[in-house]
């Protein structure tokens, strides 16, 4: 079985790891090994604005060397924070001279006290962007391939409407990122039809669910949560599916409030995509943290587990 | 929740240039740290218009980027706007000049941190939320928000 660089970040540790479970649940299912690092630190969730912040740089360069350093050239996230923190350092170490040789400068000096790592050369060679940063959706979409997953599927999604969200930092700022479209993105809407659900259209896909906002103005995320998820819900969507455990928290927990402020507010189910994935690749659905949901799925899951209410749905 | 409900915000105040409100060197370490051509920007209301949370706004992003081209650091660090963005780069995706406009809202924020205007600190936050938020979003906030 393929194994493949995994960088699970902290969310995906603790508080989001029911993402982590059910991602590696179905990277089994599709012939590969999500095999995390031996040694990672946090990615500093943000990456900073400018040069004199090149500091803030380190961490997540630390974890991109430690990668080609093992040998590999492709490593794969799926918290989108860490996805966005990463693909960019990479892009600044690959395009700014003066960066790289900075954050090298920073590496070269504390690697003597990484006495915990095993080290297989004796002399320093820079690093330079060789590591190719991919997130779990786009290793399914160019490695895997969707047309694999659909043959794969055990329990096909059919009948079920599913609204794609993709929020802000997997897409923006679409130069460095490159994932795909940042106004009329496609990624999520193949991947839910090759679990064969249908997707729902809805202008809110791409909007921002307040990411940070929700810990210092909760208000202010409340209110885009639920335009975000009563636009979905008008188009017709039983379920809403996501990759990122910030934009989960706010569109799944924050319902309670959303309900309190909003009194016409009916819930609908959250889910990431990997427990969508997992489901229909055959995995046991009481591995998929359900319970962690602050919104019931179970008229999701009977949905699925029936047959996906064929027949039953007009 | 805000107060108003419309989608305009209140009508700002004029901008008075004097020696006094406009701020020597302000505007050129703008640029040189968001590394953005901000007099690029003509004035089109592409990034407030797009702006998901530009409803909590006390100025507006094209506001801002037109203060910053005039160098009025006063008006701009104590404005609530700083502490409101999100982040979610619609403004730096959707801007036909190709400004980065979140780098620079990033820049002006940074500005703000290190002239000592602190806004989110870690007493004020819910300890119940703290318990359960991802972490991506208590470290985003306090490397956004906080010193």
């Amino acid at each position: 079985m393929a194994k493949v660089a995994y960088y699970p970040g902290c969310a995906l540790k603790e508080r989001s790891s029911h993402l982590d479970t059910s991602a590696r649940d179905s990277a089994v299912r599709l012939g590969f090994e999500l095999d995390e690092l031996p040694t990672w630190t946090c990615c500093g969730a943000v990456p900073p604005v400018s040069e004199e912040r090149v500091m803030n740089l380190v961490a997540p360069s630390r974890i991109l060397k430690d990668v080609r350093d093992s040998g590999r050239d492709v490593l794969i996230t799926i918290c989108d924070f860490c996805y966005n923190t990463l693909k960019r350092t990479n892009y600044s170490i690959r395009t700014n001279e003066i960066t790289r040789k900075r954050i090298n400068a920073f590496l070269a000096d504390d690697e003597p006290e990484r006495d915990y790592i095993e080290k297989k050369d004796a002399y320093w060679v820079d690093y330079t962007g060789e590591v190719r940063v991919v997130h779990l959706m786009e290793y399914l979409r160019d490695e895997i391939g969707y047309g694999n997953i659909r043959e794969k599927l055990k329990r096909p999604l059919s009948g079920l409407k599913i609204a794609p969200y993709y929020g802000c930092v997997m897409l923006r700022p679409q130069n460095e990122i490159q994932l795909d479209e940042p106004e009329n993105p496609s990624i999520i809407e193949d991947f839910i039809d090759s679990l064969g659900a249908e997707t729902i259209r809805y202008p809110y896909r791409t909007e921002c669910c307040g990411s940070y906002l929700s810990v210092s103005s909760p208000d202010a995320s409340t209110r885009l949560c639920y335009r975000i998820l009563t636009s979905a819900q008008q188009h017709g969507a039983d379920a809403m599916v996501i990759s990122c455990p910030l934009c989960f928290y706010n569109l799944d927990s924050r319902q309670k409030a959303i309900a309190e402020a909003y009194p016409d507010f009916k819930p609908i189910p959250v889910f990431y995509f990997t427990q969508l994935l997992s489901v229909a690749l055959g995995v046991d659905e009481g591995r998929q943290g359900f319970e962690r949901h602050f919104v019931d799925v179970a008229p999701v899951l009977d949905m699925i587990l029936q047959g996906s209410g064929k027949g039953d749905r007009t | 929740m805000s107060e108003r409900t419309g989608l305009a915000p209140p009508k700002s105040p004029p901008v008075r240039l004097t020696r006094e409100t406009v701020s020597g060197g302000f505007k050129k370490r703008v640029i040189e740290l968001s590394g953005q051509n901000m007099d690029s920007c003509y004035q089109c209301g592409n990034c407030s218009s797009g702006c998901p949370v530009a409803q909590e706004m006390d100025i507006l992003p094209n506001r801002i980027m037109r203060l910053a081209q005039l160098g009025l650091k006063d008006d701009i660090i104590h404005s609530a706007t700083l502490w409101i963005c999100a982040s979610c780069f619609q403004c730096t995706v959707r801007c036909p000049r190709g400004i980065d406009i979140q780098g620079v809202m990033d820049t002006l924020r940074q500005i703000a941190l290190d002239e000592g205007v602190d806004h989110f600190g870690p007493d004020q936050i819910d300890p119940e939320q703290a318990a359960s938020v991802p972490q991506p979003g208590l470290v985003g906030v306090y490397r956004k928000l906080s010193t």
